[in-house]
């Protein structure tokens, strides 16, 4: 693994103002960050772009966040990439939904700051 | 031939009526034994049938009352069966009216998650936008700030962080009626369940520079059989709190222990230290009411639910193990300890 490549982020959400602000921090760090503003888009971009970490919301316009979560981890080449949840949602079935699908983690935005995503990010990514 | 005449007839009978009668007329009947036997027979006869008699009457009298006393039974019980039938019929509309009622409930519990649901999201939503620009501008991660703007600022964020926990508690509201049926116990890691926890609070305790110790022992924790989301809520409460009334530079510590662990029913002991406001003497005992809030920590946060250590003692409670505190002593920080033990196995019902 060569770790002087800058590790790829894709951020997967559809809110302007918290993909921006999160893209940003991201990108101070020294992320290569790509966006993704509906679960379409996602699914479209994660195969050919093959991200080392997915943030994913749940609540997309059109397909949704576990559909896009399912889809990931059925496709060989795209499963072994960590998935985030990142989301508002927070009743204990969306939790267990999402490990149960595959998710590695599943954080409530409003409980963390964009610092201690940074941290989390370095953790799964060790 | 001496054929019998008219007078030969009569008088035959004539005289055989004499030889009959004359016993009687003459009262010389009394030397005839058979008189007297007759006689005898004949009045024990009169007093049997007269018994029979009574005793007939009597029964007659009895099987009359008997029928009486049937017809007004089943009087009485068709009239109770006429009350019955109208008994059920109320009992039917009512059962009627309970599987309607029942079912308004349910629709109107499903309403209320989806409602809380919906609204948690709704308001998270913008809460989390407001906390990270707070964040990043305090932080200069937008431009440069200087010392005045930081210190606004992080008020800002402190204040936006009492809003998401008061969003937070409206989850945990669905869960104040739980029962124990609805807790799905299963082994978990605590060590797993605390570190995440403090995670979640290190932004929180950076803003007041409060020092986050997590002690745990030296050999491995064994798993604990518990309902890994209710019990998050127990330590999650303990440690907002801690973090809530300690001032800055204060210190939080949670510590696992597992000193009671070679009990014969063994358990973790975890404990939350702050060094805070402390709890008044005159209000320990109704620190565990629900609504109930110390006066100096309504003094020291005037938002609050008075709900969490309520909801935290029904949960622990319910894993059957006791949660208590300790305010601290002497010359040192004051300050509270809140203790709880877990028993690692439950026992299934």
């Amino acid at each position: 693994m060569d770790n002087t490549e800058p590790k790829k982020i894709l951020i997967v959400e559809d809110d302007e103002f918290l993909r921006s602000l999160n893209a940003k921090r991201l990108e101070t760090e020294g992320f290569k960050v790509s966006v993704a503003v509906d679960g379409q888009s996602a699914l479209d971009l994660i195969p050919k772009e093959l991200p080392d970490l997915i943030f994913l919301d749940l609540l997309l316009p059109g397909v949704d966040g576990f559909e896009v979560l399912k889809k990931i981890k059925a496709d060989e080449k795209t499963k072994a990439i960590p998935v985030i949840v990142f989301s508002n949602l927070g009743q204990k079935e969306d939790i267990e939904k999402a490990h149960n699908l595959g998710a590695q983690d599943f954080l409530v935005k409003a409980n963390f700051t964009l610092d201690d995503v940074v941290l989390k990010i370095k953790e799964v990514l060790k | 031939m001496h054929w019998p005449t008219i007078e030969n007839y009569a008088g035959d009978w004539y005289n055989k009526g004499v030889l009959i009668l004359d016993p009687f007329l003459n009262f010389s009947f009394i030397n005839y034994p058979s008189f007297w036997v007759i006689l005898l027979v004949f009045f024990i006869a009169v007093f049997y049938l007269g018994r029979f008699w009574q005793s007939r009457e009597s029964r007659l009298q009895l099987l009359i009352d008997e029928a009486n006393l049937k017809t007004q039974q089943i009087q009485e019980l068709e009239k109770v069966n006429r009350e019955l039938e109208v008994k059920n019929r109320e009992l039917y509309s009512k059962e009627l009216g309970l599987t309607l009622a029942n079912k308004k409930l349910q629709t109107l519990e499903e309403a209320k998650s989806k409602f809380i649901s919906v609204a948690t999201h709704q308001l998270r939503t913008p809460l989390a936008a407001i906390k990270w620009t707070l964040d990043m501008t305090a932080k200069g991660q937008l431009g440069p700030v200087n010392d005045d703007q930081k210190k606004f600022l992080l008020q800002g964020l402190t204040s936006t962080n009492r809003v998401i926990s008061i969003v937070n508690d409206l989850l945990k509201v669905d869960s104040i009626d739980a029962d124990q049926a609805d807790y799905n116990f299963a082994p978990t890691d605590l060590v797993k369940l605390i570190s995440n926890l403090i995670f979640e609070f290190n932004s929180q305790a950076a803003l007041k520079k409060i020092n986050f110790v997590f002690l745990k022992p030296q050999t491995a924790v064994p798993l604990v059989e518990i309902d890994a989301d209710k019990i998050r809520m127990v330590v999650e409460n303990l440690i907002d709190n801690a973090v809530k009334y300690t001032p800055e530079n204060g210190q939080v510590t949670v510590k696992i222990s597992d000193e009671q662990l070679n009990r014969a029913e063994g358990s973790l002991v975890v404990s939350v230290t702050d060094s805070g406001i402390g709890i008044p003497a005159s209000e320990t005992d109704k620190i565990f009411h629900k609504f109930f809030r110390a006066s100096n920590a309504i003094k020291a946060e005037p938002d609050g639910s008075g709900l969490g250590l309520f909801i935290a003692r029904d949960i622990i409670e319910k894993h059957g193990g006791a949660i208590w505190f300790e305010n601290q002593s002497g010359s040192g920080p004051q300050g509270t300890v809140f203790s709880f033990t877990l028993p690692l196995h439950q026992k299934k019902v």
